[in-house]
């Protein structure tokens, strides 16, 4: 079928692990015709190369959420202008945007918590307005200018003066309802580009829209949804309101802009999460996320991110019997608590003098310069250097590495080269190199921080975060008994092997997208009357690409679940002789 | 062994836990719970320092979210004052000599040509227009310098050139066309003859619009950073337009006088004319500078077509039986002399631009700082 994905300020353009997993999706289901709506954050990001992309999939549209609006991907107005037509533009505007702007001032009431009437009331208005501006849009064409006009000052304005605005934003000075106005015409452009209708690359041949992140991406979903009946897929490896937050907090910017803004992203996330036919949060961390921001609990469904396994088959199941060699791997930020890590080890060396602990640095992710030298001093100054007798040179127990050197040239040797991953953070998000250890079959010691306990399960020691202490004891353990080390490292890989792999990824994917489309199966009918359900199965409009899917690109341990997909939409569909003719 | 040394931590004194844990909590994040809008801010501030469900259970809470609802309810929002940033990065001005000298250049480069065209050699055919040709370009490149820097510089769109070059070429050849026409020319070879002091002081006015134009936007952002609402904010800009205006047109009309003075002028219309048009120019790259381009070509078009219509009605005339068309055309020129057609036209223009720019000018798009910034980047 035909899928348009969403994205903002990343895939194609941008490259790195946040973005990775669109890149694997795309090159993983070639039965599927992918078409790109990318929006851009930032100027660097048009500038590079223009993206490689697998021949199934295309770069539909791009448009730029920074600097004034693109002319050229405007929507062409469906009216006759004229005097008259102005005024009643700007009348529907003031409407529109009064809404958008009342739902966004609009005080909780004390004593009211979230779902109560008020509240329900505000999310009403605050759709109202979003959909009565792109219906403006879709309609006259001119909402960029409209919206940075002095009338949507006026109205922003006349909101925040209103009686039951919200405290922050009642003493907005005029400078600060400028800025949020700023801010809300680029957050609300998608509603003006002409990514919607039947020219080609139009979002309106979607069968499915996949949103790579909550907020701006997903808005041209949720328009899709609106016009065109179109189910959204919304996935956020990191919830995008919280990143909003993170960012807002550090961006200079005064309360009253930070209150208004907080309170659109707010808004626009429920909505999103109200109108999305299934949401994927990454982790139970962004399905908390979600969950709060009111997204229905039936709707969710976790999709771990996938890794590539191979790398890292080649590692043998358990190393050495008498290795005593802790590893430890990642970008060495103050996050990371290294210095927590080398007081166990100071513990641990005292119980096991042969113990040996590895400090291997990847690059990429977040750099604090300084702070390796200053592990590395703590290290010298807690271990001095040994050597095996009076005749050789002595080295240092605790090593610094980086991949790419000699000893470590691949990542996959990193994990080889220890006998337990350690993992010390006091602060996680999804823990890459847990769950590279575990593809690699070691036993790991990690601290209780972040996605850490769901991801390792029952496969391995979790400790509580800066604790030195129960660290050591557990690393001792661990490092006392080869028997237990080799048991959980396979209980690790195989459930490593199980829940992150890119084949499950994409598998999960792959029903994910095939149930979505059976509970919109008369859409494109649906225009003409009654509507006809299965009357034309969405791969038909994939010709010859579909049946040929399940050749090849398909693991071998998945190819019976693929085949019984295939049959499961064959004898769903109303006509299945035409279907799979098309199809074939 | 490591048993009783666990137990002896635990019972050291002074490390069992408060009464109150949050307190601590409290005082750690106090201004990141002061400065926050909502609960869900610091919610995402104590995920990122390393507050999990599990650590806040610690503090008797269900998640973090419930711990950063108590925390949003426990400490009271601050009153930010003006945020210390949001004055935003003051853009670094180029040193105040070379912009100085920028915008003396064009002035400068004027009266050399001006210089070089008395000095040329009036018998050598060729060396008189070649002279001015060359004055006119080097004019034209040094104005443009002068006007890419600065409070002049234009955010996206500049003014249509051919509009300004056509009212311009009225102020400064208007005299002699009009007086061709009427004399029933113009006759081949053309001998243009051009208002040297108009262009002189026109071209140096250059440095009171910088002045008035950069006052008018830095009073006008400091009156956005001070009004709370839109009706207080025109209140402040529109004795500001009133007065950058007036300021700029009576250093102009000194500086027009001035080389009236020095070069010798033909009459009081002429410098009417002149002052009238660099009021128009003023007020339209005024609009432009401060986002309206559309409204400014608009006021030059205006100008622009009066005084084409001017000459095609003198030259109608010519025609038997329409005489009559060039009458007003004639009868204005007799009385008040040929600079009268620009000056009229310029006037009328620049007052409608000055109407405009009394609503326009006086709203709040015009003085965003973000867009001011984005033109002061280089």
């Amino acid at each position: 079928m035909r899928i348009a994905l969403l994205t903002e300020g990343g895939y194609p353009y941008a490259t790195g692990a946040p973005h990775a997993w669109c890149d694997r999706l795309v090159r993983g289901l070639t039965g599927h015709d992918f078409a790109v709506y990318a929006l851009t954050t930032h100027p660097r990001q048009e500038t590079g190369h223009p993206p490689a992309l697998p021949a199934h999939a295309r770069l539909a549209h791009t448009a730029p959420l920074w600097g004034a609006f693109p002319e050229a991907h405007r929507r062409a107005a469906e009216e006759r202008r004229g005097r008259l037509c102005k005024r009643r533009e700007r009348r529907l505007f003031a409407e529109h945007f009064g809404a958008l702007a009342a739902a966004l001032t609009w005080d909780r009431p004390p004593g009211t918590g979230p779902g109560d009437g008020p509240m329900i009331d505000k999310a009403d208005r605050f759709a109202a307005g979003l959909y009565g501006l792109a219906d403006l849009a879709r309609s006259h064409g001119r909402l960029p200018r409209l919206l940075r006009s002095e009338d949507a000052v006026r109205i922003l304005q006349a909101a925040c003066r209103g009686p039951r605005a919200l405290p922050a934003a009642h003493g907005a000075p005029l400078r600060d309802l400028l800025t949020v106005t700023e801010h809300l015409e680029r957050a609300l452009r998608p509603l003006s580009l002409d990514w919607y209708g039947p020219a080609p690359g139009g979002l309106d041949g979607a069968d499915l829209c996949h949103a790579a992140s909550g907020g701006a991406a997903a808005l041209p979903g949720l328009l899709a949804k609106r016009f065109f009946g179109t189910p959204l897929l919304v996935t956020e490896y990191g919830v995008r309101l919280r990143e909003h937050y993170l960012a807002r907090a550090t961006a200079p910017l005064t309360a009253p802009v930070r209150a208004l803004l907080a309170a659109f992203q707010r808004a626009l996330a429920a909505e999103i999460y109200a109108q999305a036919a299934l949401i994927t949060p990454g982790n139970t961390h962004a399905r908390r996320w979600q969950l709060r921001c009111g997204a229905d609990p039936a709707r969710l469904r976790t999709v771990y991110d996938g890794m590539d396994a191979t790398a890292f088959a080649a590692v043998g199941d358990t190393a050495d019997r008498d290795s005593k060699t802790l590893v430890w791997v990642g970008a060495l930020t103050p996050d990371k608590d290294i210095v927590g890590l080398l007081h166990a080890f100071a513990d641990i060396r005292r119980a096991e003098p042969e113990a040996a602990l590895r400090i291997i640095g990847t690059t990429g992710g977040p750099r604090s310069p300084g702070y390796r030298a200053q592990c590395q001093a703590l290290a010298a100054q807690l271990f001095p250097d040994e050597a095996a007798d009076d005749r050789t040179a002595g080295e240092n127990p605790v090593s610094f590495e980086e991949i790419g050197e000699p000893d470590v040239p691949t990542l996959a040797d990193a994990y080889a080269a220890g006998a337990v991953l350690v993992l010390s953070s006091v602060v996680e998000g999804f823990p890459r190199s847990l769950v590279e250890a575990m593809l690699s079959g070691r036993a790991t010691v990690s601290t209780d921080a972040g996605a850490v306990c769901e991801v390792i399960g029952g496969t391995g020691l979790v400790v509580p975060p800066r604790n030195p202490r129960a660290l050591a004891e557990a690393c001792r353990a661990l490092l006392a008994d080869p028997g237990r080390r080799a048991r959980l490292g396979a209980a690790a890989r195989a459930r490593a092997l199980e829940l992150f792999t890119v084949e499950q990824n994409i598998a999960a994917f792959r029903g994910i997208y095939l149930e979505l489309i059976s509970h919109a199966p008369g859409r494109p009918a649906a225009a003409e009357g009654a509507p006809r359900p299965f009357d034309s199965p969405a791969e038909s409009h994939v010709p010859g690409r579909w049946a040929a899917a399940t050749v090849g690109h398909t693991p071998s341990w998945a190819a019976g679940e693929e085949r019984t997909d295939d049959e499961a939409m064959a004898g769903a569909a109303a006509a299945p002789a035409a279907g799979r003719g098309e199809g074939s | 062994m490591t048993v009783p040394t666990r137990k002896e931590a635990v019972a050291r004194p002074g490390r069992r836990g408060p009464a109150d844990p949050v307190r601590a909590l409290m005082h750690r994040h106090r201004e990141l719970c002061e400065h926050a809008v909502d609960p869900l801010e610091i919610a995402a501030a104590l995920e990122a320092s390393g507050v999990t469900d599990r650590s806040a259970a610690r503090f008797r809470h269900r998640d973090v979210f419930s711990l950063a609802e108590e925390l949003y309810a426990r400490v009271p929002r601050v009153e930010t004052g003006p945020c210390p940033a949001a004055a935003g990065p003051v853009p670094v001005p180029r040193s105040r000599g070379v912009r100085t000298a920028l915008q003396l250049l064009p002035g400068a480069v004027c009266a050399a040509a001006l210089a070089a065209f008395g000095a040329a050699a009036p018998t050598t055919p060729l060396v008189r227009p070649a002279v001015e040709a060359a004055g006119v370009l080097l004019v034209a490149l040094a104005l443009r310098l002068a006007l890419r820097t600065g409070p002049l510089r234009v955010r996206d769109k500049g003014l249509p050139a051919l509009l300004v070059c056509w009212t311009t070429g009225q102020a400064v050849y208007g005299h002699w066309l009009l007086t061709e026409l009427l004399g029933g020319g113009p006759d081949l070879p053309l001998h243009p003859r051009a208002a040297a002091a108009s262009v002189l002081g026109l071209v140096c006015a250059v440095v009171p619009a910088t002045g008035c134009a950069r006052w008018f936007a830095v009073r006008g952002r400091r009156g956005l950073a001070a009004s709370r609402d839109l009706a207080e904010l025109a209140s402040r800009v529109r004795p500001l337009l009133l007065g950058a205006t007036a300021a700029f047109l009576v250093a102009q009309v000194a500086l027009l006088a001035a080389a009236r003075a020095v070069l010798g002028g033909t009459g009081a219309t002429d410098l009417a004319a002149a002052a009238a048009l660099g009021t128009l120019l003023f007020l339209a790259r005024l609009l432009a500078v401060h986002g309206f381009p559309r409204a400014a070509a608009t006021g030059l078009a205006t100008a622009a077509v009066l005084e084409a219509l001017a000459c095609a009605l003198v030259l109608l005339a010519r025609l038997p039986r329409l005489s009559p068309a060039g009458s007003p055309v004639e009868t204005l020129i007799r009385h008040a002399g040929p600079a009268a057609v620009p000056a009229l036209a310029c006037t009328a223009a620049a007052a409608g631009l000055l109407v405009y720019g009394l609503r326009a000018l006086t709203g709040a798009w015009a003085h965003s700082p973000a867009a001011a910034a984005e033109a002061d980047r280089p």
